[in-house]
């Protein structure tokens, strides 16, 4: 791609030596399987069976409780006005006829407000504002909101204002953000008179060196289009600042403390006074996970009306708030010997951020560092751009950064092996990191699995007999994936000792355990992951244990349901609440029977003596003896990662506690009059450490192979000019029920040492590996390499033109004449 | 309360005449069947009437036979009904292709027949609209398919005018001076905004099929992403008499690829008396691709669906010579 | 308010009367006049079938349904279906299995089910993917719904137990 220095340069990373054997040799031995630490020492009764959501009842039974299910005293409900310029300065605002309508009670507009409640969820990039107050920066920015009586009257309210917009020179296109520009889209923020809002120049060990060298190199480009979140409920917010001088917010977020800091911010309230509640929520995958301005502007309107105010986006709203997968168009370059062994990787990505920072400063690192697992690469090197356009913002989507790349990697994998004449397993086999290693940018791998993936979807799928022998039009392929289990460290640093995730555990006489924690329930199962370790810890049945996580009021800080870290941090942070309980119940025990506490485990709703398991106490009995001249127990469990990583900039982008890894093999049928296909089946294994609710890791895979074929398939936020041509669920095609193929789902378990009794991640992980898998196997079934998603069967017959028709690709055998250092192309 | 639509009346005869007149007294108004087409475009303000006519009071409508179908049979209906799959199977199989299940609960045939023309330029938000200045369809000045100011490219985007049209069906209107009936196949017009025939203040009751309509061999191939809820990018519809291996009269339909259905039967004139082989079928087909002119306002290029026309035509004729659509019981 | 009108709808078996503007929309209706919330606005313009209820039976779009066009007619809404400790052999196997994620859609998903399985007790699979391909799921792949609906039907076999709860109708006190 040939990027242009950045102008600049502070903060390039160069690391040119670099011991790649020394980095990749083991530190420890992984753990025997079915031992843990964590391991409760009669064996599991809960952890890793199938155990329905806790909340399933409400769900099924329309009484789960959404923001736009709330309905308060004299509330208003409000609407957006959103800019229909995509850059141009606010002159002026004329709401003299929205505020006359009857029933129309305020009207706030961002230039009203000014500058000076910006706001972000990353504290370096808080280019935001609750309303644009000199400038608006993309179609569908928001300018002003309209509270009424009556939901039509304030839409009504909102299409009477006037604004008189002064047009600036729009960005449209993500290249053209690399250039300078006298009108930047945020002139006090990046790195120098470009676009660019973040850049990334990195390099461990001597990549030019190894290409130069290399007995066989490749080179491909990949354009994807942007893709959404599509949850199904769309944003909505309900804000009332009360008689009590609190401000409280219902808001279906997926980060309530993001969101809690930032209102602090925004509003001027000191954080004491503000209350983040978190109704039930219809789905985030990373498009609920930032503070809006929305949010700030709902709770503005409600601190001036002392009205309580809501606010649902209609489903276009939801597009036009975004934050969904970067728009990307990247550059890999790898280097191979001819047995497959993987000697460089070189990589350049464009990443369109839109009109906001939102992640985007980890976005662009994760475009390239999580490449850097889970094969063995001895030279990397990463130039990332992300640049500000005048679009919708991208953001933090289902697999943040690591999924376009991903796909980009496995499927130059696929090509790399083809022409060197190996299998695709093959060459994944022999460039595995071992577990508990480390990459040579100072990644720690813990636990991994991705050995016993690949052997069991091979055999399940029959790839050896079917692989390239399909007729044609039926195709294989592999993909395999690698991701993050939470970040490593968070993003606010100025509460240096507060932990990730801190869990508060409750029992009082009535023997019902309650569990306060602050991570947020978005339909994958945290409130019940957590209420099935506290049990399983205490030994207890399920039935006994009750989660509140809604309320900041009453829940401990957790940071968020995103990057994947919930089971990670919050598990642990649960185990030890519960396991400092436990010892609360073995000294009551211990005094109740005269033996020694230790002796004493957690079994059966009793606390028994191991060594004499007739002397036993119940957990009732036992829960009140503790609570002698004390009262209800109370226990506290956190979590930190622990410090480690390398020191140069950037270090810390990418490094997290422990990793999960996949692979998926997918099968395709393409049709070969009209190009159109289908995806038939996949066999899905993925390493999720252990996995604590079956059903829920389950109907993580099962979910993210739907979300990640959607962006092969079908899904493309298209834009037209500065418009996004499709924001509605018709022109913005999420596969139906008719479209999803058969899964077999392989859940593998690598015994992570540190994660909570073995534990990762599923929450994301699993949607990485799909879209190769599918790639691959349209190649397999057709002949045609696509390099750009989605692949849509208009795109797909034109590729296949432009070759000259379809063919049905061969076994391996080596298609490159590989000279000993000669460089291939 | 919350309303989320312009404020407008709502009429609810219970007849035809009463609804006709209804409308002779309300001119500012719109006809609302199962509303699956006209709600979505009123909440987005797409031309919007102070006065709906509503339809679900009017049995007579929902009569559905082989030979008069009522303008209020749902798709639903349509495509379970007995003795329709029975003598007409290719009706009820392409109402069973329409939009999804739930939709095709309440839409309506004559939804379907009298369904806004679609353009991404159109649909779309008021938001939407306004910062492209609106375009010539709904309240602003110009085509963005094709920039000038005097004809609309709105795409049709029904599949039943198809295989009716391929079928000879007559579509009935009622009018304050009484009924007419006009062929479908000469029903519509290749105007985004002028779309049909039918008057404002008319409406239009039933589709009537002649006697021998059974007697053809029909099929229609329609092309979409998803397997629900999609407009067709384009429908190829066939109908055909045949004299044994030779052809006796064909019937062709190219459907949502302009503004209007298009009636390319003359495509198969020279092969009438002929055996309609593999060649011929490959040679009609080809001519089907050259006579349609598909614009950018669908979601797949117009010259894929301009190749597609082909491959979905020769499917089409040969589904109908190998004697029409055939409806298993498993289609619900 | 002066155009306003009354409504007399049967929802859940219970008359109710609304006032409600002549262009009223049946699934604003339901939730903000008769605070059953139960049913969802997902999109509003009949693209992703979380406003699924059942009107004489048969699963339809809320959201694309005038409320003058359901007086006289049969409504049913989730909350008909069962209560968190009573719930319908549907709701039942949905929690059960897997089939509800985030909820969201559940109602929708349920009542469409509901609807096709009083129609067809004993679907196929292909049958079961057909009736529900108006119904969008972002958190499950529809897997588990599918696994959900099959697991219904068997426990719902003919002949004993219909599919509707039906309460007898009776006027509003």
């Amino acid at each position: 791609m040939s990027l242009p220095p950045v102008a600049n340069p502070k903060h390039d990373v160069k690391v040119p030596d670099v011991d790649p054997e020394e980095k990749w040799r083991p530190y420890r031995e992984p753990l025997a399987p079915g031992e843990h630490p964590h391991r409760p020492p009669e064996g599991y009764k809960i952890l890793g069976t199938r155990v329905p959501l806790v909340d399933g009842p409400l769900k099924v039974s329309g009484q789960g409780v959404y923001a736009d299910d709330l309905f308060l005293p004299h509330m208003l409900h409000a609407k957006l006005l959103h800019a229909t310029h995509p850059h141009a300065r606010i002159r002026a605002i004329d709401v003299s006829a929205a505020k006359r309508l009857p029933g129309v009670v305020d009207v706030l507009t961002g230039l009203e407000l000014g500058t000076g409640h910006r706001f972000g969820v990353l504290p370096l990039t808080k280019d935001e504002e609750p309303l644009a107050a000199e400038k608006v920066r993309y179609i569908g920015d928001l300018v002003a909101i309209v509270a009424a009586e009556d939901e039509w009257t304030a839409k009504e309210a909102v299409r009477l204002i006037r604004v008189d917009y002064e047009d600036l020179p729009a960005v449209l296109k993500p290249m053209d953000g690399l250039k300078p520009s006298a009108d930047k889209i945020h002139p006090d923020i990046g790195i120098d008179e470009t676009n660019v809002q973040k850049y990334v120049d990195q390099e461990f060990g001597d990549v030019e060196a190894a290409l130069r060298k290399a007995e066989y190199t490749i080179r491909r480009k990949w354009k994807f289009q942007g893709v959404t979140h599509g949850f199904t409920e769309p944003h909505a917010v309900v804000a009332h600042y009360t008689a009590k001088d609190r401000l409280v917010l219902w808001s279906a977020t997926q980060v309530p403390h993001y969101v809690h800091r930032a209102l602090a911010e925004v509003t001027g309230l000191p954080p004491h006074r503000i209350q983040v509640i978190r109704p039930q929520v219809g789905g985030g995958f990373g498009g609920k996970s930032d503070p809006f301005p929305h949010e700030m502007a709902a709770a503005l309107l409600a601190m001036r009306t002392r009205r309580p105010v809501k606010l649902l986006f209609d489903r276009d709203e939801s597009f036009y708030s975004g934050r969904g997968r970067h728009p990307t168009e990247n550059e890999f370059a790898i280097a191979l010997d001819r047995d497959g062994t993987l000697r460089a990787m070189d990589i350049e990505a464009v990443i369109d951020g839109g009109a906001f920072a939102s992640f985007g400063i980890i976005s662009t690192y994760y475009n390239g560092v999580l490449s850097m697992g889970p094969y063995k690469v001895p030279a990397f090197r990463y130039k990332g751009r992300r640049v500000y356009t005048n679009h919708i913002p991208s953001g933090a989507m289902r697999g943040h950064g690591a999924v376009n790349s991903r796909c980009t990697l496995e499927v130059l994998l696929d090509e790399a092996a083809e022409e060197l004449g190996l299998d695709p397993f093959a060459v994944r086999l022999r460039n595995l990191m071992p577990a508990y290693s480390h990459t040579i940018n100072d990644f720690r791998i813990t636990s991994n699995g991705l050995r016993e993936c690949l052997e069991t979807v091979r055999a399940a799928s029959k790839w050896d007999e079917r692989w390239r022998r399909l007729p044609l039009g039926q195709g294989l392929g592999l993909g395999c994936g690698f991701y993050i289990s939470g970040s490593n460290l968070p993003i606010h640093w100025d509460i240096p000792g507060m932990p990730q995730s801190t869990v508060h555990v409750k029992i009082d006489w009535d023997g019902g355990v309650t569990v306060h924690t602050g991570a947020a329930e978005i339909g994958q199962g945290s409130d019940t992951v957590a209420a099935m370790i506290v049990a399983e810890v205490l030994g207890i049945p399920l039935d006994r244990v009750r989660v509140y996580s809604n309320d900041s009021d009453l829940a401990p800080v957790d940071l968020g349901s995103y990057s994947s870290r919930v089971t990670f941090m919050m598990g642990n942070a649960a185990r030890k609440a519960a396991e400092e309980v436990r010892r609360e119940l073995q000294r009551a025990a211990a005094d109740v029977t005269g033996a020694q506490p230790e002796l004493f485990v957690c079994q059966d709703d009793a606390v028994v003596n191991q060594a004499d398991p007739g002397m036993r106490v119940s957990f009732l009995d036992a829960v009140r003896k503790a609570m002698d001249h004390k009262g209800a127990l109370v226990a506290r469990g956190s979590f930190n990662s622990t410090k480690m990583g390398g020191t140069f900039k950037g270090a810390t982008a990418g490094l997290a506690p422990a990793y999960s890894l996949n692979a998926y093999v997918a099968q395709v049928e393409v049709d070969l009059e009209t190009a159109q296909w289908r995806c038939t089946k996949v066999w899905a294994a993925h390493d999720c450490g252990k996995a604590l609710n079956r059903l829920a890791v389950e109907g993580q895979i099962e979910g993210s192979i739907h979300m990640g074929l959607g962006q092969v398939y079908s899904e493309s936020l298209e834009y037209r000019g500065a418009n996004l041509r499709n924001p509605n669920l018709l022109d913005y095609k999420i596969p139906t029920s008719l479209e999803m193929p058969d899964v077999e789902v392989f859940i593998v378990e690598s015994n992570d040492a540190e994660g909570p009794f073995g534990a990762k991640e599923a929450g994301e992980g699993p949607l990485l590996p799909i879209l190769p898998a599918v790639v691959n196997a349209i190649h397999d079934a057709v002949g045609v390499r696509m390099h750009e998603l989605p692949v849509t069967p208009d795109r797909l017959y034109e590729v296949k033109e432009r070759q000259g028709g379809w063919k049905k690709p061969t076994l391996p055998k080596a298609s490159v004449t590989v000279k000993a250092g000669g460089r291939h192309r | 309360m919350s309303m989320l639509l312009p404020p407008f009346q709502v009429h609810e005869p219970s007849t035809i005449e009463d609804a006709v007149r209804l409308k002779a007294q309300q001119p500012e108004s719109d006809w609302i069947a199962g509303g699956t087409d006209l709600l979505p475009n009123y909440k987005w303000m797409l031309n919007t009437r102070p006065h709906v006519i509503s339809l679900h009071r009017v049995g007579a409508l929902r009569e559905i036979t082989p030979k008069r179908i009522g303008a209020l049979a749902t798709l639903t209906q349509l495509a379970t009904h007995v003795e329709l799959r029975e003598s007409l199977p290719v009706i009820a199989h392409t109402a069973g292709l329409i939009a999804s299940p739930l939709i095709r609960n309440s839409g309506t045939l004559g939804g379907n027949l009298l369904l806004e023309n679609r353009c991404f330029f159109f649909n779309q938000a008021h938001l939407w609209r306004e910062s492209i200045n609106f375009c010539l369809k709904a309240s602003g000045t110009q085509c963005h398919v094709v920039p000038q100011e005097s004809k609309c490219y709105a795409t049709f985007s029904a599949d039943l005018p198809g295989p009716l049209i391929a079928l000879g069906a007559e579509f009935e209107l009622a009018g304050p001076k009484g009924t007419r009936r006009i062929a479908a196949s000469k029903f519509y017009k290749n105007d985004g905004i002028d779309r049909h025939e039918k008057r404002p203040d008319e409406l239009l009751t039933f589709v009537h099929l002649a006697a021998d309509a059974s007697k053809w061999r029909a099929s229609y191939q329609k092309l979409r992403q998803r397997d629900s809820w999609d407009f067709p990018e384009l429908g190829i519809a066939v109908a055909l008499k045949m004299e044994g291996e030779k052809l006796g009269e064909a019937r062709i339909v190219a459907n949502a690829l302009e503004c209007a259905p298009k009636d390319v039967s003359h495509l198969a004139d020279s092969y009438r008396g002929k055996p309609l082989n593999e060649r011929a079928i490959d040679e009609i087909a080809a001519a089907v691709e050259q006579n349609v002119r598909p614009v950018k306002n669908t979601n797949l290029s117009p010259s894929y669906r301009k190749k597609m026309a082909r491959v979905f035509a020769k499917r089409a004729l040969l589904e109908a010579r190998g004697g029409g659509v055939r409806l298993n019981g498993a289609r619900a | 308010m002066s155009r306003a009108r009354i409504l007399r709808l049967d929802v859940n078996g219970v008359e109710r009367s609304v006032a409600v503007e002549p262009q009223a929309i049946l699934l604003d209706v339901l939730r903000n006049d008769l605070r059953l919330t139960g049913t969802k606005r997902g999109c509003d313009m009949g693209t992703c079938g979380c406003c699924t209820v059942n009107i004489d039976g048969e699963a339809r779009l809320s959201c694309l349904t005038l409320a003058a066009q359901a007086e006289g007619k049969r409504v049913t809404t989730i909350e008909s279906l069962g209560t968190p400790t009573n719930l319908h052999p549907i709701q039942k196997a949905y929690s059960d299995v897997g089939g509800s994620q985030c909820g969201f859609c559940t109602p929708g998903f349920i009542m469409a089910t509901n609807a096709l399985l009083v129609k067809n007790p004993d679907p196929s699979m292909a049958q079961i993917k057909e009736a529900l391909s108006g119904n969008l799921c972002r958190c499950t792949g529809y897997i588990k719904i599918i696994q959900a609906v099959q697991v219904a039907a068997r426990e719902l076999a003919p002949p004993q137990r219909p599919a509707v709860a039906v309460a007898p109708r009776r006027p509003r006190p």
